[in-house]
């Protein structure tokens, strides 16, 4: 009861409340000026070019030509998260690193740039709390809220910020995937024969110029005698690899960076629509229940009823040939596939949560007074099954996440050379008790990291927005751990 | 009913705002097997007068609160009519029902439920005007500044949440949202009930001082009956979705005339702990609202019920009669769920015995007159036949009484009091009496 202020001063709007006290969400503004500005060409580049592209999608492409090379202009621009800035290719003329930042090793130059990506991003996220702090204490009306107490349980919940840690390093690797890896997918994944590259020949003391995929073919990891570039070494050519090289001598970890994108983009699309088809049936199904409730619970039961994985393998055989399938190398086709298959198990778990809200009597008084029923389903209803949702989604988000690389493992998901963490797995398979074990494990065990992380998220999730459940051995606790397989 | 002036308060007009006729409001269960709506309300009649606080009370699941959520179009009433200010509102749909919602409110038993934790109080009182785009965003708030003072809350708990007040204080809530359109009715479904005794009084009298500010009439729910008494001017009595008795409040608790009143109002606890008092017990739980009885709702329990002339038996043995018609009634019920068949055909005990079981359960300890002793082996036959309908059928039969066929009519028994018992006809011998007879005490002798 600390109200000191009059009650006018109370009713400004958000506008006056920063007029009046602006020191603060100065200084978080300038800070946000200072982050756009280090990368701002990324952003435009990548806002354009999806803009782009997804006008070339349109019949006749309208505009898609400008988008593009707007695109491509900003991305020639110099910022700070770039691999002209901090160049790790190079190669040693018997004295010194040639092209590499300052002349450092290709390693150390690579790591930098690594370590900036991370550096930049906790940044980031520092940012966006610190303007949540400065709102809270500064801004908001209200001297506390329910989101306060959700927030505070959240920070204190060491698991769940165990797995949000892993959560945002998984999520960096995709979004900056380009930037992070020490060599590029393009020139080193999709067309190694286009590109050249120059390297010391020691032999003849000279530096010599090769394609990448000559030099590709000298830096396979095959198991026995020589060819093997393991992890945290250095090929014949000069080149870094983190964590070693595939079979066919291509880079792992740019294949693992660029198959995290994949991944993230499957499991969040799949997600997204489902968690929004899943929402929206609950809500209708709790508000009216009766009849509507009977079809979803009948549409959902036969949905599941299908077996899944040979619903999989058929749609991808049947639409091989459709443009559907060549929307991001099939990624698109998978998206919808695990959204219809996923939505029933998303909208059994939230059912409950939602008929429980239905059953509220602020849900009665709001319709005594007339409010319209979609008004109630979201000022009324939707705040309370959301959490669930999130908890659920981010459950069933590594349940994709496994299913999309089991598909690839057994050579039907993603078409090469599109990389996936499941191909790197199969194709390493029979190097795993050779020296090149890095094939297979270090991205099954980055598949296991991730899926624990999306299952830590949500356990802390879950504690946080229900404190009741919090330690409990059976009951909601182990009815939301159980959804996590794939 | 007559209009003269008894007890009535002093901002009664008089003129009737509510008028309900004949409403029933049945649930469906929707379900695949068709089975038998729940009879929640069945048939009532009532007037509320502009300005009265009208109590409604009865055992939980009597179709109180069905009725009150009725009256406000929260359910939708299956046949009857509730004539508000002339209009019938049961007929109202769209805009029509949405523009007459602003006159009707209603103030819920749960104040726990019945504000989203998610919404500050401001947004909660503010809602209703919002719905109702009544004058600009700085009025509105005004308005819930002025409400807020109402009720006795502070202005600046505007930007507070539900979470940060205690039961009371949220129940305040409650009622500025809905006395937030400046409604003329406002159902009060047991607004105290969930409240510590001490904040039960302060909230009562808020209650009547708001009716006192804004002319408010109200319809009071309630299964307190101190409550009731200190606040109602006429109450109703409900058993089974019926109205049992109407009348003014202290009429009514002073001189109650139908049987199930006196068995209510025999219940409230005496102050004094040397008076002796012999409450009228009712015997069995109320029957489900699914399978009402014919005739009088309250026939199966009821100490004065109506005894067919031809069959001379004592008291106790009526009584077993009656426990023995209840086990019958149960037995031809549980014959229509799916379940408990499937339960005996498993050889699960489905809590009920063998006909020849039955009968000696009841009757072994009286001795039967003849023709009872006969009427009873026709009925035990027809159990053990697996014909529990025509056991049921045929104790009706010869048991049965007006009061087991005939609905019975409303009674003028008193000034403005209504008694709904078939003893009131001039036939036969008042509830009253009868109960006296019978060896109960009544505190109206």
């Amino acid at each position: 009861m600390m109200e000191t202020e009059p009650t006018e001063d109370i009713d400004q709007p958000l506008r006056d409340r920063l007029k009046a006290h602006p020191g603060p969400a100065l200084l978080w503004g300038a800070i946000l000026c200072v982050l756009l500005l280090l990368e701002g060409p990324t952003y435009l580049d990548g806002l354009l070019g999806a803009i782009g592209a997804g006008l070339g999608l349109l019949p006749g492409a309208p505009g898609a030509e400008a988008f593009a090379s707007a695109s491509a202009y900003f991305g020639e621009l110099p910022h700070l998260l770039s691999r002209e800035l901090i160049p790790n290719r190079g190669y040693y003329d018997g004295s010194a690193w040639q092209g590499t930042f300052l002349g450092l090793e290709p390693k150390y130059a690579w790591l930098i740039r690594f370590l900036l990506v991370y550096a930049y991003v906790a940044v980031l996220l520092g940012w966006l709390w610190y303007g949540y702090v400065l709102f809270r204490r500064h801004y908001r009306a209200a001297d506390w809220t329910p989101t306060d107490d959700v927030i505070d349980r959240l920070r204190s919940h060491y698991w769940g910020l165990f797995g949000l840690a892993v959560v945002v390093f998984f999520v960096t690797m995709a979004a900056f995937a380009p930037v992070i890896g020490p060599t590029t997918a393009e020139e080193n994944i999709e067309g190694p024969y286009s590109y050249d590259m120059q390297y010391y020949n020691e032999d003849t003391e000279t530096v010599e110029t090769v394609t990448i995929g000559e030099a590709n073919l000298g830096s396979a990891s095959r198991g026995s005698g020589d060819s093997n570039v393991g992890v945290w070494s250095y090929d014949d050519f000069g080149r870094f690899h983190p964590v070693g090289t595939l079979v066919s001598g291509k880079d792992l970890f740019t294949f693992l960076a660029f198959g995290a994108r994949l991944s993230l983009f499957i499991g969040l699309g799949s997600m997204a629509i489902a968690g929004f088809i899943a929402t929206t049936l609950a809500l209708v199904t709790a508000y009216y229940k009766g009849a509507a409730d009977l079809i979803v619970v009948l549409t959902s039961d036969s949905v599941q009823a299908m077996p899944a994985l040979l619903l999989v393998i058929l749609a991808t055989v049947v639409f091989q040939n459709h443009w559907i399938s060549e929307l991001y190398n099939g990624a698109m086709l998978f998206i919808l596939l695990f959204a219809l298959i996923r939505w029933p198990g998303l909208w059994r778990a939230i059912r409950g949560p939602a008929l429980q809200v239905g059953e509220q009597e602020w849900v009665d008084a709001a319709k005594s007074y007339g409010q319209r029923p979609t008004v109630i389903m979201r000022k009324h209803m939707a705040p309370y099954i959301l959490g669930y949702l999130l908890v659920y989604a981010s459950l069933t988000l590594g349940g994709v996440i496994i299913s999309v690389s089991a598909l690839s493992f057994i050579g039907l998901g993603i078409n090469a050379p599109t990389p996936e963490w499941g191909r790197a797995i199969n194709i390493g398979q029979q190097y795993v008790a050779s020296q090149s074990w890095h094939i297979s494990l270090i991205p099954g065990l980055l598949i296991t990291l991730v899926v624990t992380g999306f299952n830590a998220l949500s356990d802390g999730i879950r504690d946080a927005i229900d404190p009741q459940s919090e330690g409990a051995e059976g009951g909601a606790a182990g009815a939301a751990a159980g959804g996590g397989g794939g | 009913m007559s209009e003269s002036v008894v007890d009535t308060v002093s901002h009664q007009t008089g003129e009737t705002l509510v008028d309900v006729q004949d409403l029933k409001t049945y649930y469906e269960d929707g379900g695949l097997l068709g089975s038998d709506p729940v009879k929640a309300v069945d048939g009532v009649n009532f007037e509320i007068a502009r300005g009265e606080t009208f109590g409604l009370v009865g055992e939980s699941g009597c179709g109180k609160t069905t009725l009150g959520r009725t009256l406000i179009q929260l359910e939708t009433a299956t046949s009857g009519a509730v004539s508000f200010d002339g209009t019938d509102i049961t007929e109202l749909s769209g805009g029509d029902l949405k523009e007459w919602r602003r006159n009707a409110q209603m103030v819920f038993q749960d104040p726990e439920s019945s504000l989203n934790d998610r919404m500050t109080v401001g947004e909660i009182i503010r809602e209703p005007l919002d719905v109702h785009e009544q004058g600009t965003a700085r009025e509105r708030r005004e308005k819930v500044r002025t409400l807020l003072d109402q009720v006795g809350l502070m202005p600046e708990h505007y930007y507070r949440y539900p979470h940060q007040f205690s039961g009371g204080q949220r129940q305040r809530i409650g009622i500025a949202r809905a006395l937030a359109l400046e409604p003329e009715f406002v159902v009060l479904d047991e607004p105290v009930s969930a409240l510590d005794v001490s904040v039960q009084a302060q909230i009562l009298n808020l209650l009547e001082e708001l009716q006192e500010e804004f002319g408010l009439t109200y319809l009071f729910i309630a299964h307190d009956l101190s409550v009731v008494r200190h606040i109602c001017d006429r109450v109703g009595v409900m058993y089974l979705g019926n109205l049992m008795e109407v009348g003014p409040t202290e009429q009514l608790f002073q001189s109650p005339e139908n049987p199930y009143t006196r068995a209510l109002l025999s219940a409230i606890p005496e102050p004094d702990p040397t008076v002796q008092v012999d409450r009228i017990t009712l015997p069995g739980s109320p029957p489900s609202p699914r399978d009402p009885p014919e005739g009088c709702p309250f026939a199966t329990r009821c100490p004065v019920r109506i005894r067919p002339e031809d069959i001379d038996a004592s008291d106790a043995v009526w009584d077993r009669i009656r426990e023995f018609r209840d086990v019958i009634r149960e037995r031809s019920r549980a014959e229509q769920s799916v379940g408990e068949r499937l339960k005996e055909r498993l050889g699960f005990d489905t809590a009920l015995a063998d006909s020849e079981e039955i009968v000696e359960e009841e009757f072994d300890d009286v001795t039967l007159p003849p023709d009872v002793q006969e009427h009873v082996e026709q009925a035990a036959t027809y159990l053990s036949d697996g014909d529990p309908d025509a056991a049921r059928a045929y104790l009706r039969e010869v048991f049965g009484s007006q009061c087991d066929t005939e609905t019975p009519q409303y009674y003028d028994v008193d000034d403005r009091q209504m008694s709904f018992c078939h003893r009131h006809a001039q036939e036969h011998v008042s509830p009253g009496d009868e109960l006296r007879q019978r060896g109960y005490d009544t505190h109206d002798g």
